[in-house]
């Protein structure tokens, strides 16, 4: 993929990111107390609102490709050789997949698991 | 001297961040963007982390009562705390200056191009981009003592 798309989705990504993170925010201390935010029973009643659920997948999702593109736009300054980039970029794209898959399956067991003990 | 070797002399790399030898606002909010990205992200796979714990962690099947307890009773104290205000503090930062640079990428807060003259202040910056700076660190430090009072004092 082209600098150029990239650096366009660096900056979608940044202001998708500043609009879902202030909501993340505003709900652990503004709509509801702190103390009830962070509490077991709420955060389950969260994961199991579609809606809020698909919000924390998208959050997820746009802040590890804005986050690891911007250390491979670091390290893509820092030394430019021909190795180096193929490795910084697939070293991103590794990072992005795993992070991501990770992420989303504390959302998947979260909304479908059956509670434990 | 082969163009390579050449570029690799050149090069500063982290070191040309951290001098802050005639650095002016924009270079400084160059480096604080670059710090605070990194550490946000630090943050953000910590955060990954700590969330999975509400479902059992890496070995988990589903909701954990437990789980989460655990992990509550790791991070819930005044020290995590003080961590979740440093890590408001830089994204408001890091969130607004961002902003900043996307309008100025786009064109909109540069101001018109002219022939550098002495004593060689650049001209393209304009009152947007640092009033815009100053904005963000206002943010940042409100946004920081909006968390104390919600973490600490209770509110919210």
């Amino acid at each position: 993929m082209k600098e150029s798309r990239l650096m366009l989705i660096q900056y979608g990504t940044a202001v998708a990111a500043v609009a879902l993170v202030s909501v993340h925010l505003v709900m652990q201390g503004v709509i509801v107390p702190y103390a009830t935010a962070i509490s077991f029973s709420n955060i389950l009643s969260i994961y199991r609102n579609g809606f809020y659920a698909i919000f924390l997948e998208a959050m997820l999702v746009v802040v590890l490709v804005h986050g690891f593109n911007g250390v491979r736009i670091i390290l893509h300054e820092l030394r430019q050789t021909k190795p180096w980039t193929t490795w910084v970029d697939a070293g991103t794209v590794l990072a992005i997949v795993v992070t991501v898959a990770y992420g989303t399956r504390t959302v998947i067991l979260a909304v479908f698991g059956g509670v434990s003990a | 001297m082969a163009v390579g070797e050449e570029k690799a002399e050149n090069r500063r790399g982290i070191r040309g961040w951290l001098s802050p030898y005639h650095y002016n606002a924009e270079r400084w909010a160059y480096l604080f963007q670059r710090v605070t990205g990194v550490a946000i992200l630090a943050y953000v796979l910590g955060h990954l982390g700590d969330t999975s714990f509400f479902v059992g962690g890496p070995a988990g099947t589903g909701p954990s009562p437990s789980g989460w307890s655990f992990i509550g009773s790791i991070f819930e104290n005044s020290f995590g705390h003080l961590i979740l205000i440093l890590v408001v503090l830089v994204l408001f930062f890091h969130g607004v200056n961002g902003v900043r640079l996307i309008l100025a990428e786009l064109g909109f807060i540069m101001r018109k191009p002219s022939a550098i003259e002495y004593p060689y202040k650049p001209r393209g910056l304009g009152y947007g981009q640092r009033t815009l700076i100053y904005v963000a660190i206002v943010a940042a430090v409100a946004a920081a003592v909006w968390a104390f009072l919600v973490l600490f004092e209770g509110m919210g």
